[in-house]
């Protein structure tokens, strides 16, 4: 089957335009509602490179406190079950 | 010779009884007689030969015996020496053998008991690393509020000095 290369070409940047937006997509993760105060901390002194036009605010009370910050596959944990977590590996590694 | 009281026809017949006494006892009992005893002396001749040959064999076969109990003896010594020699040896082999395969036994056993202690360490260790952060982490879920766990968040996002922790 032969398929048209105008409309390949379309599909193939559609589907590269998609997976940009994806990968460049913020989400961010906290136990309480963020104020506007914190999210602008976050988004013009803390993390001013990232896209956050489209951010996405989520609620998730096992965080305990702190954000979790999702971009595309990358995850930048501030939250106090993350800092749980890693003193948990921490004693894991002491003899 | 009548008047001197001698018959001489008695005299006559005597003397011809004792030559005839003589011949006969002569034949049939002197001769056998001399003929058994000259054959009794050549039996008992031979004997004392036979004897003396066996006397003489006896003593062959003893000194015959006595050089191959000697010679025995001394084989058997050697070879008692070296049935020793051999045991010996065998006994510093099987002595090395079992002081090896005991050292190995202990090092085994040792071994056993540090992975033993090793594991249980771990194990321990891993219990008390999870209670203590259930502990902290269920105490953390009862004790905080809503305002503080919002000044906890304003805290970390202020504090936060840029250093990205990507999982």
């Amino acid at each position: 089957m032969k398929i048209n290369p105008k409309l390949k070409n379309d599909l193939k940047n559609f589907l590269l335009e998609r997976i940009q937006k994806e990968q460049n997509r913020v989400a961010v993760y906290s136990a309480d509602a963020l104020d506007v105060e914190e999210i602008k901390v976050l988004s013009e002194k803390k993390f001013p490179d990232l896209n956050w036009k489209d951010a996405d605010y989520r609620i998730d009370k096992s965080i305990i406190a702190g954000v979790i910050i999702k971009i595309g596959s990358k995850t930048i944990d501030l939250s106090l079950s993350g800092s749980l977590s890693k003193l948990s590996n921490t004693l894991y590694e002491i003899d | 010779m009548e008047n001197l009281g001698i018959d001489g026809k008695l005299l006559l017949a005597q003397m011809i009884n004792f030559v005839l006494f003589f011949i006969l006892v002569k034949k049939f009992v002197v001769k056998p007689f001399t003929s058994f005893l000259n054959q009794e002396r050549k039996n008992e001749e031979e004997k004392t030969k036979l004897l003396e040959k066996l006397k003489k064999s006896e003593e062959v076969a003893i000194e015959a015996e006595k050089k191959a109990k000697e010679k025995m003896k001394k084989e058997f010594d050697v070879l008692f020496v070296q049935a020793k020699k051999e045991a010996q040896n065998l006994r510093a082999d099987l002595i090395k053998q079992a002081e090896s395969d005991a050292q190995e036994i202990r090092n085994k056993s040792k071994k056993l008991l540090e992975d033993e202690r090793n594991s249980l360490y771990r194990e321990v260790k891993d219990k008390i690393v999870k209670t203590s952060l259930m502990i902290v982490e269920s105490t953390l879920r009862e004790s905080l509020d809503e305002s503080s766990r919002k000044k906890i968040t304003g805290a970390i996002i202020k504090n936060y000095k840029g250093r990205i922790e990507l999982n």
